[in-house]
Formats: C-alpha cells, structure tokens, sequence
C-alpha cells in the first residue's frame, strides 16, 4: 500500500469521527480565527493606505525634491534650483511648447471634521501651471477651476466628505483671510482627499519662499536614468530624482513599516496561543484515540502515515479557522472609508493577505501538531492497545 | 487545604497538558499586560501633563510664528513666564539617520524641568553650538558626549546657503517615559544667528507657564483670540489637553482593550476544552467522591481550584513577562516612532488578576454543570 494512499485514508478516518471531538477541534479553528480575525483587521488599514499610496501618481512622472527628504513636506527647492529643473533636458512638452513640469507645495489646514467637529488638518497641495496636464485623471465634477492669481481653492471628493465647510462656495480660511472654493474635482486617488490652490499664490499667503516639489512628465519612459544623473550630477543642484510611484511606495512603506512592527508583534503572540491550542487539543485527540491508533498500526498502516494523518487533521481545522477569521475581517473593514494622518483610503482585505493567513494557519498547526503526531507515530501497537 | 493533594494529582495527571495550559494563559496575558499596559502609560502621560504649561503653535504650520508674539503673550496678565522654540528636522550621514532638533532660549529649561533635566539644559545655554540628547537618540546616531557631528537639513538652509548644522553633544541623559522618542535640544540663539536674515526672528512654538493652573485653558484662547486677526494666528491648548488628545484619528485604548478582550476570549475557549476534558476523562473518579459524601459544592471548589492553578499563576506569569517585554521594548522598535512603553501598574495587575478569575469561572462553568448532575450509579459502572 503506497504511502500517499496510507495518508489519504487515515485522514479520511480521522474527519469522519471529528464530529465526535466537535467541541475539542473548535478550540484550533476559534482559536485561529482570533489570529487571523486580528492580523487582518489592522493590516487591512495599513494595506489600504499602501494601495493608496500605489494607485497615486502618473507612472510617467517624475518627482524631484532636495537630497535627503523622506516627506515633501521636509524637502525644500529654492527658486533658482526650481528653474533649472522645471527646464531640464529629457522633459516632455506640452501643445504650446513649454515643458511639462510644475513646482508644488504642501501644507495642513485646520479645519472641523464633519464626524465630530473636532480640529483636523486638511492637506493643501498647489498646482502650477502644468498641474491639470500631470495628473491625467483629474477632472472637475462641480463647479469650475481655480483661476491662478486669484485667491481660489478646488477641493476633492473626499476631503468635501471628510470636514466641513468644504462644499462649493463655501470660505477657507488662510493666514492672508478666507478663500473660497470654486470647484470640486476627482482623481480617483488620494488627490480626492485633499485642497488645491495655484502653486505662487499660496506660497505668497503662506510666506513661503521657495517650493516643495517639483514633478514632470519624461519624453520618453526610457529617459529616466539620462534625467536623473543630469540632475544630480549637476553642482548647482542638491536634489533626489524619482519616479513618482516609487516615492509614492516609499513614504507608505515608510509609514507602514512603524504599524507593521506593532500588528505582527501582536498577531505573533495571539499565533503562539493559538499554537498551543492546536496542540493541546491534537494531544488529547490523539490519545483518546489510542486504540484505533494501535488497531491501524496492527493493520499494516505506517507510524508516517499516521502521523502526517494528525498535522493533516490539524492544519485543515486551522486553516478553516483562518478562513472564518479573514471572512469576519473582510465583511468588517474591506471597502470600508479609512484614514491615516491626512490621507484618506479605501481599508482592504486582498486576497494575498488571506493567502497569508492561511499560510500563518499552516504554520501553527504544523508546530502545534508535532509533538502529538510524533507522539502518535511512536506509539507502540502492544501499548497503544492496552490503553484505555 | 486538606485537599490540595486532591487538587494536585490532577494537575499532575497529565503535566503536559497542564504545563501548555499555564503557557497559553501566560501568551494571552503577557498580551492582556502589553495592550492595558499602553493604556496604563497613555492615562499616567495624561495626569501628569502640566495643567499650566500653555503650548502655541502657528495656526498655519508652514508660516511658523514671528517671535513678537511671545513677547506679546508675556505682556498677558496671569502669563508668569515664557519660551520660544523652533524645530529643525534633518538627518545625519544618511537620510535614514533621522534627527529632530528642539533650539530653545534660556527660559524653556524653566518651564520644562521635567522634559530637559536643568543642568543638561544649562549645558546648552553657553555654548553656541551644544546640543544635549536623551540616551535613545544619542543610541540611535551612536553618538557619545563630546561628539562633533554635522545635522543636515533638508529643509532649512542656513545664511552660508549650505543644510549644514554642525553641533557638539555636551550632554546625554536617561530617556523621561512621559516624553518618548528620541529628543535633541539645542540653543535657539545659534538657530536664529544662523539662518538667513530673513527667516531671523522666526519661531514654530512659544510655551507659556500660567500662574494660576485653573486659568489656562481660558488664557490659551485668550492668546488665540489676541492673534486672530493678526497676520500669524496661533493656535494654543494646554499640555493637558493635548496630551488627553490621543493619537489623532485612532481611538488608541478602544483598540487595545479590544485585542486584549480577543485574546482573552481565545483564552476562555482553551481552557474551558481543557477542563471539561479532565473532568471528563475522571467522571468516574468524581463519583467515587461524591459516594463517600463529598457534597457537589465540594466537588465544585476542586474543579473551580484545578483551573484556578493555571490560570492565576499563568498571568502572574504573563503580566511579568509583559513587563520584561515592555522594558526591551524601545530597543526594538524602530526609533522616533514616539509610541510610549507599556506600564504595568497595580491597575492593569489588578485587572489581570480579576480577568484571570473571571476566565477561571468562566471556563469551568460546562463542567460544573455536568458534575452537578452526574449520577453516581451510572458514572461508577460505565467506568468501573
């Protein structure tokens, strides 16, 4: 009898009399829909913001700020550095001939939310004049555009949701008075979260001098490597060069990482009582059934085959319970309106992080289960069947 | 007493199974220790906020404050003294690196004995370019006193046109639990001689003391409404209230009591199988018992004892090693992420110990149950 078959049909046994350790094997599947209830709750918002984060930006553009920064909100580009970038060889051009670049800026605005009232910051970000042209999903869904000059301000869908006194027409107050927003526009990112005002205009209320950022559209995809040693091979500027995606997944890596310390450290130790769990439950399964143990084992089956037959039963009682757990997960915080600091999401539960789960279920039934297989497996026949 | 043999044997029955019991409860309370332990320091971080510290930020962050307006706040009555700050955030060799600066003036060390010790804050008042450092930012630049390192920012670049900030570290002191991460002080004097002349004069905070605790809240908007309609508004709250704010948007203590509950719930399932199990396996054994007269409230203490055995010393067991945890644990999270350690102060001892009762109850609810009803006859002969 090959082994495969000495497995399959052990295991077979062992799901068919689970019914009468139901309460027993609920421990392993409760237990594990804790860990995995828990892990991807919180994953959820970190993975919600990362995709986000991923989802933002034109994969075309590319993002400048000064050598060093981690936020654009710590990155600073003086005006005379800003020109020679915005004018940089390799950039595409628009339909008037000028090219395809804009210097921005970044700023918090406190402002009610519409939850509690409480004093929240909006994030105001700026547009020059080639920042409808960069952000090719942007499109106005009330109102008109902001006209630069003037103090005006667009505001997204999401951030009209989040606070109050975002609707059209309404006042924002800015250090130089009230401004009022003229038009509601949508990305479909996490642009949909913020203000837009014009790039010089707002430098001047905020009295600023010098930008943020500066992004631009390459000629060709294939220029990147060109651009960027142009720019920082160049003396007069100090600056970092990157594709907009990739700073976009740097600064949520950046940001998850921290959270990611503190949900594994947790989800680890809810899996370790988990662990024991399975084991102790697995220990006792297999002792209370000693005696056809034994009685397999006097049929010929193998000491392996029983074994395997144990972290079998255990892994898919696990495995089931990881599944609830991603179920109850996903049915509370998959697609549901997330925030982190200023950035507003979508809180997700993918289908890589269930793997993952699962994955996680494996693990602890496979650590758990060890011993009482082993213990199984070494069983003597004459022994096993005397037990009670 | 008598019958702690009784209780004994049955815990020595199966010692495996005991013994994975005891850990389990320990895993589950050294989280119960770690998740109410957070909210033990974030409630200590509160009480022990000062009532009358007033802080005052620039309404609009970026524009920063001029610092005619902590002389203005100085002029207000019940304001007893006053201190200007500003940042400065850069890194040292490498972006990673990250270090954030504090440049205070001489009357800040006054009004925050117990954020900056006075004598480092001395340290720092007659040398231009000192910086003084707590021992996990000195830890985390691998720096000692004495050191020369250069801070480069970003972000402010100073009257030469370079980010270089070179500092000297005249003094490192223990990390204070009420203001986590890593914290370096500097002289603001050297800040403002450095930066170009028109970003001179220049603040991001001014930190108010006010005479009387009781006013400060009304002396906080009192200096929001004085700058309303200036060109720099502020935006001021007392240290208590900020530091009863949390952490923005996530409801820090629901979320931990929660993983807590789950862990404990997990808990509760586990145990109870185990105990149920035991009492199971020794139905006959119960009855014997019960035949030489022991009352089923007697057999009741015995079950409701066999349980208590690793569930209390479990979460002695788990709340010390949340303790352990607690202490390694700024070493090994990432620095600057300003999450304070756990405490685990007689509340959260207290409230493990009641949860630990509670889960002995709770799981030994089904069994006691069954042992009430058992019946003698039958028990004795399916097991004889």
């Amino acid at each position: 009898m090959s082994a495969i078959r000495q497995v399959a049909i052990v295991s077979l046994l062992n799901f068919r009399n689970l019914r009468q350790r139901f309460w027993q094997s609920l421990v392993i599947v409760a237990g594990m829909t804790c860990v995995s209830g828990v892990l991807l709750s919180l994953l959820a918002v970190t993975e919600g913001m990362q995709e986000a984060y991923r989802n933002t930006g034109d994969p075309r553009s590319v993002i400048i700020v000064s050598h060093g920064s981690l936020r654009e909100d710590n990155s600073s580009i003086p005006r005379d550095q800003a020109r020679i970038i915005m004018n940089a060889q390799g950039i595409a051009k628009a339909a008037d001939g000028s090219p395809l670049s804009d210097s921005g800026f970044v700023a918090g605005l406190p402002v009610p939310l519409k939850k509690n009232g409480t004093t929240s910051y909006v994030r105001l970000i700026t547009f020059g004049k080639a920042g409808v042209a960069l952000r090719p999903t942007f499109h106005l869904v009330a109102g008109r555009m902001l006209r630069p000059g003037t103090h005006e301000l667009i505001v997204g869908t999401l951030a009209q949701s989040k606070f109050k006194g975002m609707a059209v027409g309404d006042k924002v107050t800015l250090p130089n008075g009230q401004w009022p927003i003229v038009g509601m526009f949508a990305t479909g990112d996490l642009l949909d979260g913020v203000l837009v005002g014009d790039t010089e205009t707002v430098l001047q209320a905020m009295r600023h001098n010098s930008y943020n950022t500066i992004v631009v559209r390459l000629a060709s995809p294939d220029g990147f490597a060109a651009f960027r040693a142009a720019l920082t091979h160049n003396p007069l500027l100090t600056v970092d060069v990157m594709r907009l995606t990739d700073w976009n997944t740097r600064i949520s890596a950046d940001t998850a990482a921290f959270f990611h310390v503190l949900i594994y450290g947790v989800s680890i130790i809810l899996a370790v009582g988990a662990l024991f769990g399975c084991f102790n439950t697995m220990y006792a399964a297999v002792e209370s059934r000693g005696r056809e143990i034994a009685t397999l084992r006097a049929l010929g089956y193998g000491s392996f085959a029983v074994a395997l037959s144990v972290i079998l039963e255990a892994s898919a009682l696990s495995v089931a319970g990881a599944l609830a757990g991603a179920m109850i997960a996903w049915t509370l915080y998959n697609g549901v309106q997330g925030s982190m600091g200023w950035d507003f999401f979508t809180l997700t539960v993918s289908p890589a992080m269930i793997g993952m789960a699962v994955l996680w279920a494996i693990a602890v039934s496979v650590f758990g289960g060890l011993m009482p297989s082993l213990r199984a497996a070494r069983w003597t026949v004459a022994d096993a069947l005397r037990a009670r | 007493m008598k019958y702690f043999p009784l209780i004994w044997a049955a815990l020595r029955r199966k010692p495996i199974r005991t013994g994975v019991t005891l850990l389990s409860v320990t895993v589950a309370f050294t989280l119960f220790g770690l998740m109410i332990g957070l909210n033990a320091t974030m409630d200590m971080m509160a009480q022990r906020a000062h009532a009358d510290r007033i802080w005052t930020l620039a309404r609009f962050e970026t524009t920063g404050l001029p610092i005619t307006v902590a002389r203005e706040i100085a002029k207000l009555p019940g304001i007893r003294k006053n201190s200007v700050m500003t940042y400065l955030q850069g890194y040292v060799g490498d972006p990673k690196n990250r270090a954030f600066v504090l440049f205070f003036d001489d009357e800040y060390g006054n009004i925050f004995p117990d954020q900056v010790p006075p004598r480092q804050a001395d340290l720092i008042r007659h040398e231009r370019t000192a910086v003084v450092m707590n021992r996990m930012a000195a830890d985390s630049l691998h720096k000692k006193v004495g050191d020369r390192f250069t801070i480069i920012s970003p972000q402010t670049s100073r009257a030469d046109g370079t980010k270089n900030w070179p500092v000297r570290i005249a003094g490192i002191y223990d990390d204070i639990a009420q203001f986590p991460g890593p914290m370096i002080s500097g002289n603001y004097a050297f800040y403002d001689e450095s930066v170009p002349l028109a970003e001179q004069g220049k603040i991001n905070e001014v930190d108010s003391l006010a005479a009387d605790p009781a006013q400060a809240p009304a002396l906080a908007e009192r200096i929001d409404s004085l700058f309303a309609n200036s060109g720099s508004p502020t935006r001021s709250q007392t240290e208590k209230q900020i530091f009863s704010q949390g952490f923005g948007d996530i409801d820090a203590p629901a979320l931990t009591r929660k993983i807590a509950l789950i862990g404990l719930l997990m808990l509760v399932l586990l145990t109870a199988n185990v105990i149920a199990q035991s009492v199971r396996e020794r139905l006959a054994e119960f009855a014997t018992l019960k035949a030489f007269g022991f009352s089923n409230a007697r057999l009741v203490t015995l079950v409701v004892a066999e349980a208590a055995f690793p569930c209390i010393l479990g979460a002695l067991c788990g709340i010390s090693l949340a303790r352990w945890l607690a202490l390694q644990l700024p070493t090994v999270l990432p620095p600057g992420t300003g999450i304070p350690a756990p405490t685990m102060t007689s509340t959260v001892f207290v409230w493990a110990l009641a949860c630990a009762c509670g889960l002995t109850l709770a799981s030994t609810v089904l069994p006691i149950l069954r042992l009430s009803r058992l019946d003698v006859a039958a028990a004795l002969s399916r097991y004889a």
